[in-house]
C-alpha cells in the first residue's frame, strides 16, 4: 500500500515535470518557429538595394528606404518626449513619494495607461493631436501618442531600477551632507542608469515595432518624413497593408524580417548593457 | 570609472538622437520647403497601380516635381479631395447621389471588368448573375445547387471600403446586403490567395489580377476577358474615375493629361489587366 | 537668524540629512548658514513639484484618453442608446445598426480560448523557469521569453496570415480564419506577459517554504503543485488578468487571421469580427455616426482594460489582508 503511493508519487513527479518541460520546449518552439520562418523567407529580401531604395512599381518593388527612416525618426522622437518625464516621475515615486491617496491615484493612472490597448491610443492621437490640435498626420502626432504609450513602460523599469539601488549608498551620501537632490542626481540616478537605458531600449523596441498607434497618426503615405509636421508610413504599417494587399509577399517577409532584427537588436543591446553592468559591479 | 563610463554612452546616445533628426532635417531641407511641387492622389486600392507607377513615370520626367499616392478605398479618396486634403480623388465607382453636388469633375481612366473567382479545382465553370447574387446573398449555401459538388460554399468578401465591393454589389446583387457571415478581407491578392488555398471557397477581385492560382467563372455564359469587357457584354464592370474639385488646373491637369497619355494608357494601364478609356466603350 | 522655523524644518526632512550648506550647492555662498539652506530649500522644493508633475502626467494621460476619445464616442451613447449600444446583437452600421453585443462576445471567446491554451503553457514555463531549469538551460529559455514579448504584433499577425492560415484550411475545410487561429496567435502573444509575472510570483515564495515541503518527503511535483502555486496564487491570478487584458485589446494580430464577419463565428473555423479588428476593418471608410461609433467601442475597450486593472488592485489588496 505504502509502496505503491511511493510509486504513483515518482511517477507522478516525473510525468509532471515531464509535462513542465514540455511547456518550456513549446514556448522555445514558437519563438524558433516564428523567427527560423520570418528569417528563411525574408534573408533573400535583404540586400542594400532592399533596404536603401524606394519602392517603386504596381505593388511597392523595389526597397522600404522611407518606411524605416519614418520609423527610426518617429522612435527617437518619442523616446526624447517620454523619457524624461518618465524617468522625472519615477524619481518622485521611487524617491519623494510618501504612501498616500495621491501616489495611488498615480499609480493607477500608470497601471492604466499601460493596459491601455494600442488601437485605442491610437483613436486617442487622431482625435487629440491629428484632428483636436490640427497637427494632422504626422510624426510629431504619432511620437506624442507613442508618448503616452511608453510613460508607464519607462517609469516602470525606471522606478525599479532606482529601487535596485543599496539604501546604504544613500546614507552615505546624506551623511557627507549632500541634499535629497544632490543625493539623487549624483548617486542614485548613476547607479541606476545602466537599468534605466535597458528599459528605454525596451520601451523604444516596442514603439518601432508599434503599428495600431501610428497608423492613425502618422498615416500610411510612403514618404521620407524630414520634419516632424510631415506624414510617413512607419514599417510596421507597411508590412500590415503589404499582408492585407497580399500581393507582394516577399516585400512583406523582407520587412518583417528587418523588424524582427531591429527588435532582436534592441534586446541584445539591452542584454549586452545588463551583463557588462553586472560584470562591473561584480 | 564605472559610472563614468557609462555616463559618457547615455551621454552619446542623447547626442545620436538630438542629431540624427537634425542630420535629416539640414539634408534634406531644399525639398521641404516649396508647396505647389507636390500632388496628393488619394482613394481607390484599384486605382492605386496605375495612378502609382504613373505617378513614378511623372516624376522621371519632371524632376522637381512629386506626386504622392494613397490607396485608402473610393469613398476615403472622394471625401479627402472634397475637403481638400487631397488634389486628386481616385474612385473605382461613380458618385452617389448625394456626392453629384460637391463640384467634382470626373474624367475617366479606364475600365474593368470584376471576376467571380473560384478554386480550380471546383467544377463549377459558369455561374448566372442571379446564382452569383443568391451565393454572395447567402441564399445558396451548397455547391451542388450551382452544379458542384455537395459542400458548403466559403464566402470571401471585400471590406466596405473596397471600391471593387461596391461596384460588385450594385451590379450583381443590386445592392441587396451580403451574407453578413462572409469573411471580409481588405486586398485583392489576399482574396486571391485565400480562394487559391480553400477549395470551396469563392470570391471576387478585379479581372487585372486574376492569375493561374484561381479560376474565373463566366456569368451569364461570358467569360470575362478583355474583348468582352471591351464590348460591353460582360455584364460585371466599371469605370474607374479621376476626381478633381472644379476642372483639373495646373500641376493637377499635368498629371491627369499624362495618365490619358499613350504611355500610361497602354502600357500601365493595360499591365495592371485593365482597358484604355480610348479602345472602350463610351 | 531670520529664516522662520518651518522652512528650516521642511528642509531637513527634505533632504533626510541636514540643511549643512554644501559648497556645491552654494556658488554665491558669502552670507551665511541659513541664507545657503533657504536657496536649497527652494531648489530642492521646486526639484520635488516638478518631479511630482512629470508623475502626474500619467494621471493625465488617461484624463486626456477619456476626454478626447469620449469626447468623439459619446455621440452614439446619447444617440442609439448606451443600452441599444452595448445590448444590441446587429452590427451593419452602414445601415445604421450600432449594436456591439457581437463584436463583444467574439472578443470573450478569442480572448478565453486564448487564455486556455496559453494560461497553462505560460504557468508551465514560469514554473520551469523558476523551480525546474537549471541555470544553463534558464538562461536559455528566459531570454526566448522575453524576445517573445518584443516581437512586433504586426510580425504575429503576418506569421499567423502566411504560415497558420493556409494550414488549418487545409485541415478544416474552410478559408483558416477563425477562432481556432487567433486562439493559437494570441495565445502565443500573451504567454511572455504571463510567464514573466507568475514567475516573479513564484520567486517571491520564500525558500524555506520549499525546503520545509521537502523535509516532509514532498516530490518536487507535490511542492510545486500543493504549496507553491497555492502560494504565488495572487500573482498568478493578476498574471492571467493581464495577460486577458492583453488579448482583449490586441488589434493588429487578431485583425488579419479572424476574417471579420460581424456575426457570432458558426464554429472555431468560421470568421469573426471583435471590437478591436471592427476599428481597424471600418476606420478607413467610415464617417458620420459610424466613425462615432468606433469612437464609442474604443470608451468600450478602454472601460473594459480599466476594470481588468482595478480587478488586480482589488484582487491583490485581499490577497494582502488574507496573507
Amino acid at each position: 500500500m505504502q509502496s505503491r503511493e511511493r510509486v504513483n508519487k515518482t511517477t507522478t513527479n516525473r510525468i509532471a515535470l515531464g509535462v513542465i518541460w514540455l511547456a518550456a520546449i513549446a514556448t522555445v518552439g514558437a519563438l524558433g518557429t516564428i523567427l527560423l520562418y520570418v528569417i528563411v523567407n525574408g534573408i533573400g529580401q535583404l540586400t542594400p538595394a532592399f533596404i536603401f531604395s524606394w519602392p517603386h512599381g504596381v505593388n511597392m518593388e523595389g526597397g522600404i528606404w522611407p518606411t524605416i527612416q519614418a520609423t527610426l525618426y518617429v522612435t527617437i522622437l518619442a523616446m526624447l518626449i517620454t523619457t524624461p518625464v518618465a524617468v522625472l516621475a519615477a524619481v518622485y515615486l521611487a524617491e519623494y513619494a510618501v504612501q498616500g491617496r495621491l501616489v495611488q491615484i498615480i499609480r493607477f493612472a500608470a497601471d492604466s495607461l499601460a493596459s491601455v490597448p494600442s488601437i485605442v491610443m491610437g483613436l486617442f492621437g487622431l482625435a487629440a493631436f491629428v484632428e483636436g490640435m490640427g497637427m494632422g498626420f504626422s510624426v510629431m502626432a504619432a511620437a506624442l501618442a507613442l508618448a503616452f504609450l511608453l510613460l508607464p513602460i519607462i517609469m516602470r523599469t525606471t522606478e525599479e531600477a532606482i529601487r535596485a539601488v543599496p539604501k546604504y549608498i544613500r546614507w552615505g551620501s546624506y551623511g557627507l551632507g549632500a541634499s535629497k537632490w544632490q543625493t539623487v542626481s549624483r548617486i542614485v540616478l548613476p547607479s541606476a542608469t545602466p537599468r534605466i537605458i535597458t528599459g528605454v531600449i525596451l520601451a523604444a523596441g516596442r514603439a518601432a515595432g508599434e503599428t495600431a498607434v501610428v497608423i492613425y497618426t502618422m498615416g500610411t503615405m510612403i514618404n521620407a518624413p524630414i520634419l516632424p509636421t510631415q506624414p510617413g508610413r512607419t514599417m510596421p504599417v507597411h508590412l500590415l497593408l503589404l499582408a492585407q494587399e497580399g500581393i507582394n509577399l516577399p516585400a512583406a517577409f523582407g520587412t518583417a524580417l528587418l523588424l524582427v532584427l531591429m527588435v532582436l537588436a534592441f534586446n541584445l543591446t539591452a542584454r549586452y548593457i545588463v551583463s557588462r553592468n553586472r560584470r562591473m559591479l561584480g | 570609472m564605472g559610472p563614468m563610463s557609462l555616463r559618457r554612452s547615455a551621454a552619446r546616445v542623447l547626442v545620436l538622437a538630438v542629431v540624427l533628426p537634425a542630420m535629416l532635417v539640414s539634408g534634406c531641407s531644399s525639398r521641404a520647403g516649396a508647396a505647389k511641387t507636390e500632388l496628393t492622389v488619394t482613394g481607390s486600392t484599384t486605382i492605386l497601380p496605375i495612378a502609382e507607377v504613373a505617378a513614378e513615370m511623372f516624376h522621371e520626367q519632371h524632376a522637381d516635381l512629386r506626386v504622392l499616392v494613397a490607396g485608402v478605398g473610393s469613398s476615403a479618396g472622394i471625401e479627402s479631395v472634397t475637403k481638400g486634403t487631397s488634389d486628386i480623388g481616385t474612385s473605382s465607382r461613380d458618385l452617389k447621389p448625394e456626392e453629384k453636388s460637391l463640384g467634382l469633375v470626373d474624367t475617366p481612366i479606364a475600365f474593368d471588368a470584376i471576376a467571380v473567382i473560384v478554386n480550380p479545382s471546383n467544377p463549377v465553370r459558369a455561374l448566372t448573375t442571379k446564382q452569383a447574387a443568391d451565393i454572395f446573398e447567402g441564399k445558396i449555401t451548397n455547391w451542388k445547387d450551382v452544379g458542384g459538388s455537395d459542400q458548403l460554399i466559403w464566402l470571401v468578401n471585400r471590406d466596405e471600403a473596397s471600391g471593387t465591393r461596391e461596384a460588385f454589389s450594385k451590379i450583381v446583387l443590386g445592392g441587396a446586403p451580403f451574407d453578413p457571415k462572409s469573411a471580409v478581407l481588405p486586398g485583392t491578392g489576399q482574396v486571391r490567395s485565400v480562394v487559391a488555398d480553400s477549395a470551396t471557397s469563392v470570391g471576387y477581385i478585379s479581372l487585372g489580377f486574376v492569375d493561374k492560382s484561381v479560376k474565373a467563372v463566366s456569368i451569364d455564359g461570358i467569360q470575362p476577358t478583355e474583348k468582352t469587357v471591351a464590348d460591353g457584354t460582360y455584364p460585371v464592370s466599371r469605370v474607374l474615375h479621376f476626381f478633381t474639385k472644379g476642372k483639373p488646373s495646373g500641376l493637377a491637369k499635368q498629371y491627369v493629361d499624362f495618365v490619358l497619355s499613350s504611355a500610361v494608357q497602354s502600357k500601365v494601364v493595360r499591365d495592371a489587366g485593365f482597358l484604355p478609356v480610348a479602345e472602350g466603350r463610351k | 537668524m531670520t529664516l522662520d522655523p518651518k522652512p528650516d524644518d521642511r528642509a531637513v526632512r527634505l533632504s533626510e540629512g541636514s540643511g549643512r550648506p554644501n559648497a556645491d550647492a552654494a556658488p554665491s555662498a558669502g552670507s551665511g548658514l541659513s541664507t545657503i539652506s533657504r536657496a536649497t530649500y527652494f531648489k530642492e522644493a521646486a526639484l520635488q513639484n516638478l518631479f511630482l508633475v512629470c508623475a502626474c502626467v500619467a494621471v493625465a494621460g488617461v484624463a486626456l484618453i477619456f476626454l478626447f476619445v469620449g469626447w468623439r464616442g459619446w455621440p452614439i451613447f446619447a444617440k442609439v442608446g448606451l443600452f441599444n449600444f452595448l445590448g444590441g446583437y446587429v452590427w451593419h452600421p452602414t445601415k445604421g445598426d450600432f449594436g456591439i453585443l457581437t463584436l463583444i462576445v467574439n472578443s470573450m471567446l478569442a480572448t478565453l480560448g486564448a487564455l486556455a491554451l496559453g494560461a497553462p503553457l505560460a504557468i508551465g514555463t514560469a514554473v520551469f523557469l523558476s523551480e525546474v531549469a537549471n541555470p544553463r538551460i534558464r538562461d536559455l529559455v528566459r531570454p526566448a521569453v522575453e524576445l517573445l514579448a518584443g516581437i512586433p504584433s504586426v510580425v504575429y499577425g503576418f506569421f499567423g496570415l502566411v504560415l497558420l492560415r493556409p494550414i488549418i484550411a487545409k485541415f478544416s475545410g474552410g478559408l483558416g480564419f477563425g477562432l481556432f487561429t487567433v486562439w493559437i496567435i494570441l495565445a502565443v502573444m500573451i504567454l511572455p506577459t504571463i510567464a514573466a509575472i507568475s514567475e516573479d510570483a513564484l520567486r517571491s515564495v520564500p525558500e524555506g517554504i520549499r525546503e520545509a515541503s521537502y523535509a516532509m518527503g514532498a516530490t518536487k511535483w507535490q511542492t510545486i503543485w500543493r504549496v507553491l502555486l497555492p502560494a504565488a496564487k495572487i500573482g498568478i491570478i493578476d498574471a492571467i488578468i493581464l495577460g486577458m487584458g492583453r488579448a482583449i485589446g490586441e488589434t493588429m494580430a487578431v485583425v488579419m487571421v479572424a476574417g471579420n464577419a460581424p456575426v457570432i463565428p458558426n464554429g472555431i473555423f468560421a470568421p469573426f469580427l471583435t471590437l478591436t479588428t471592427v476599428i481597424v476593418m471600418d476606420m478607413p471608410y467610415a464617417a458620420g455616426d459610424h466613425r462615432t461609433a468606433l469612437f464609442g467601442v474604443a470608451i468600450i475597450l478602454f472601460v473594459i482594460s480599466m476594470i481588468f486593472v482595478a480587478t488586480i488592485r482589488i484582487i491583490s489588496r485581499f490577497g494582502k489582508e488574507v496573507g
